[in-house]
């Protein structure tokens, strides 16, 4: 038994050593960028940071990211002016952008089609909703008050959840100490990357539910009663979001698919004069696929789908050209 | 639970801790903890089918019990025999083929012109394993009636012979006369037995996460919308269910008997490298060994084998295919895939060639086959896959539309991965197994046999290193089999 037991371990110690250097040749595991709270108490990655995001078992989407000094994924630095023509978009990771080269991002598309008459700042990060959002723009209302015009990507089901900006804890929690010191195992990285950690993750959590005297299994699905009363708590939330920190009407444009958006919230947006443009209907009548083939984000083809609509809003609104 | 999950892989050390460290002092409570967890391994799945495995227990042992108490009286002997054989095939003939004979009884009025609105099917749940542990004791049965064992007297050993948990589920099925003494006699803590076991584990799990698992979105897909693809994509499409099927099956069964061999007990190849065969009589040797020695014994010889006339032979032939094709389902597709089988073997049979290839493998004597044997092995392979149609297809008439489509459509046309993946990568790791399993092809038993340390750790890494790159965490991983 002591030789198995032996054996079992050095043979394992030995692979793991060796994973862990294939992993690193081939380039498999992802750089993580490290995340902060700024003194303003906005979440963001720390400054000047670079290095690959990757998707897919087989390295199969390799992109490096940009993070400048403002803490955002952009090949440009945002510095807003008086002078020139600014836009904003603020969002989560679709803005954020580390599925795609930053150098054809949405906002560049942007910026190329206008001929560069325009600077467009993606203030984008992984999982921001509304609260975020609103927080950051109230907490550089400097910067944002040079800006001349501001899109929020809003996903109604998912961005409402909360009424009051607080710090993600949970996000934050990825930097601590032990975390970092798993980060630097590129195989540990890796196997979460591409879910091989999650069967252990169920594990634990079902047992924990099953602790605490619940079910392990799935919540069963909301029926329409409870999504109903779920859409007038998220409205509730975007009230209390814009009271809170303030809202633009003049320059602020949601941008949102319409398809998945209740009528409840697009009705009070049209009746309180929020202006929102829909990107939905242009995505979900295209041919061609608008979303990568290793995750759900927008693709090339779909960030030009989005771009194109921004500009049409921004030649229509902002620019003194026909649309 | 499956072999391949998480739950596995907690359940199976502390089995392993518990009947060598624990309860390794008396056979008979090694043979409790098994049985035991063997239950909880198939209560897991769906707890009351633990009553049929019981029941199916209780009256082969009992029917055992009282062969052997007749052993003197033949007549009663056969009574006793036929309650096994009613018994057994009852629960496989309600459990399985009950809404097929009832829909199949439906159609066949339909075709005189008879309308029968059918309100006899029954939403029936087909139990895990049931073909499998059902045939496990008939053969018990079986074998003490032909005097080929004595009957177990120890109940809790002859259900942890029934139950025992590596292979209950998907085989192999074993015969008393390997498997029961195993459990009744005490078993030795063998460290080569063990680490052989480990490496089974792992050739297993690569062949399933891998192998299996990597093709099955591209065969799934093409399967689903063979009528949109030409012949190339549809060839390409049944060539790579050949692979999944066996991948699916074969690593089941290399994790079923390399944990037996964990506990000390060894089951039955039930695979021998069956795309090296050289022609459709060598490939039954080769591929689910279990079940087709099964029908030989007690099918196929009790009617008279090959010691009868010719004609009585090829008979012979065609019931033991027709009856194996439907075993595998209750669908008229698997009928008809055992039927070509038989068609395919029967040539074979005539020319006096189903016997040729017993005892050796391809390029027995050298590295690389002969030409002559690649033409062979690649004809078979041809055969074998282009059966495999109606294996995978969910009716006759999708069967034939897609035989259809491999001879009308003959166009070449590029394949695109369902989920955008680079196919590139799935030729290449198909090429490199079919190369790794064609050097190991002499001992299946043995998956990683190199002399020197390195090469062999090396060969370790490389194919965990490959689990992690086909790695689908998003993909249903239950074995195929499962399904008979």
């Amino acid at each position: 038994m002591k030789k198995l037991i032996t054996q079992l371990g050095i043979y394992s110690v030995l692979i793991l050593i060796s994973l862990e250097i294939l992993v690193r040749i081939f380039y498999l595991g992802e750089d993580k960028p490290t995340r902060f709270v700024d003194g303003k108490s906005v979440e963001k990655w720390v400054p000047n940071q670079e290095g690959y995001s990757v998707t897919g078992n087989r390295n199969q989407n390799f992109i490096r990211y940009n993070i400048n000094s403002s803490g955002f994924n952009s090949y440009q630095e945002f510095i807003p002016t008086e002078q020139g023509i600014e836009v904003a978009l603020v969002g989560d990771s679709f803005i954020e952008g580390f599925h795609q080269p930053y150098k054809i991002s949405i906002g560049r598309k942007i910026e190329q089609r206008l001929n560069d008459r325009v600077k467009v700042f993606e203030y984008g990060y992984a999982g921001y909703d509304m609260a975020d959002q609103l927080h950051l723009i109230k907490a550089y209302e400097e910067d944002f008050g040079l800006i001349d015009r501001i899109y929020i990507k809003l996903m109604f089901s998912n961005d409402l959840t909360r009424g009051e900006y607080f710090i993600e804890e949970s996000r934050l929690n990825l930097e601590s100490p032990v975390n970092k010191l798993l980060k630097k195992s590129k195989l540990l990285v890796y196997f979460s990357e591409i879910g091989a950690l999650n069967p252990a993750r169920n594990l634990v959590r079902d047992i924990m539910a099953v602790a605490k005297g619940g079910n392990a299994k799935e919540q069963p699905e909301k029926d329409e009663k409870e999504v109903g009363r779920a859409h007038e708590i998220y409205l509730e939330n975007f009230k209390n979001l814009v009271a809170l920190y303030g809202y633009n009407k003049q320059k602020t444009v949601l941008l949102m698919d319409q398809s998945t958006t209740p009528q409840l919230f697009l009705d009070y947006l049209d009746t309180n004069g929020f202006e929102y443009i829909d990107f939905g209907a242009d995505l979900n009548a295209s041919k061609r696929k608008t979303t990568l083939v290793y995750d759900r984000h927008w693709n090339n083809h779909g960030r030009d789908l989005v771009a194109e609509i921004i500009v049409k809003d921004l030649k229509a609104n902002l620019l003194d050209t026909a649309p | 639970m499956l072999f391949n999950s998480l739950e596995y892989f907690i359940f199976l050390p502390i089995m392993f801790v518990l009947y060598w460290f624990v309860f390794h002092k008396r056979v008979k409570v090694q043979n409790a903890l098994i049985l035991v967890g063997s239950y909880y391994f198939y209560g897991l799945w769906d707890w009351r089918f633990l009553f049929l495995i019981l029941a199916s227990t209780a009256v082969d042992y009992f029917v055992g019990l009282m062969i052997y108490k007749y052993k003197e009286k033949r007549n009663k002997q056969r009574i006793w025999l036929w309650v096994s054989m009613v018994f057994n095939i009852s629960l496989l003939g309600f459990f399985k083929y009950y809404n097929f004979f009832v829909d199949s009884f439906v159609d066949l009025f339909e075709t005189f012109g008879y309308t029968i609105q059918s309100t006899w099917t029954l939403q029936i749940i087909l139990p895990v394993g049931i073909s499998f542990y059902t045939f496990q004791t008939m053969s018990y049965s079986l074998d003490v009636y032909y005097n080929k064992v004595k009957p177990c007297r120890d109940f809790l050993s002859f259900a942890t012979f029934v139950a025992f948990f590596p292979q209950l589920v998907a085989g192999p099925i074993e015969r008393a006369s390997n498997l029961l003494h195993q459990i009744t006699h005490k078993r030795i803590f063998s460290y080569d037995q063990i680490v052989a076991g480990l490496k089974l584990i792992l050739w297993g799990l690569f062949k399933k996460m891998v192998i299996a698992d990597g093709i099955a979105p591209i065969v799934d897909d093409i399967f689903l919308n063979y009528d949109t693809y030409s012949a190339s994509t549809l060839i390409l499409g049944v060539t790579l269910f050949s692979f999944q099927v066996y991948g699916d099956f074969s690593g089941y069964s290399d994790i079923a008997i390399g944990t037996s061999k964990m506990f000390g007990v060894e089951l039955m190849s039930n695979f021998k490298f069956p795309n090296f065969s050289r022609n459709v009589a060598e490939y039954w040797q080769r591929w689910h060994v279990s079940l087709s020695t099964w029908f030989r014994h007690y099918l196929y010889i009790p009617l008279g084998g090959s010691r009868v006339t010719k004609l009585k032979s090829v008979r012979n032939i065609c019931i033991i295919f027709l009856v194996s094709g439907f075993w595998h389902g209750a669908n008229w597709t698997f009928i008809f895939w055992g039927g070509f089988h038989a068609l395919a073997y029967i040539p074979v049979f005539l020319m006096g060639r189903n016997t040729m290839y017993k005892d050796n493998v391809v390029g027995e004597h050298t590295f690389f086959p002969t030409l002559t044997e690649l033409g062979q092995l690649i004809l078979t392979f041809g055969i074998v896959t282009f059966s495999r149609i109606f294996f995978r297809s969910e009716s006759l008439t999708d069967s034939f539309q897609f035989i259809k489509g491999i001879f009308t459509n003959f166009q070449y046309e590029t394949y695109h991965h369902p989920n955008g993946y680079r196919m590139v990568d799935y030729f290449i790791l198909l090429a490199a197994f079919v190369l790794y399993e064609y050097r190991i092809r002499r001992d299946e038993r043995n998956p990683f046999k190199f002399k020197s340390k390195a090469v062999r750790f090396l060969v370790y890494t490389l194919v965990i290193f490959t689990m992690l790159l086909f790695y689908d965490s998003g993909f249903d991983r239950s074995f195929i089999y499962f399904q008979f």
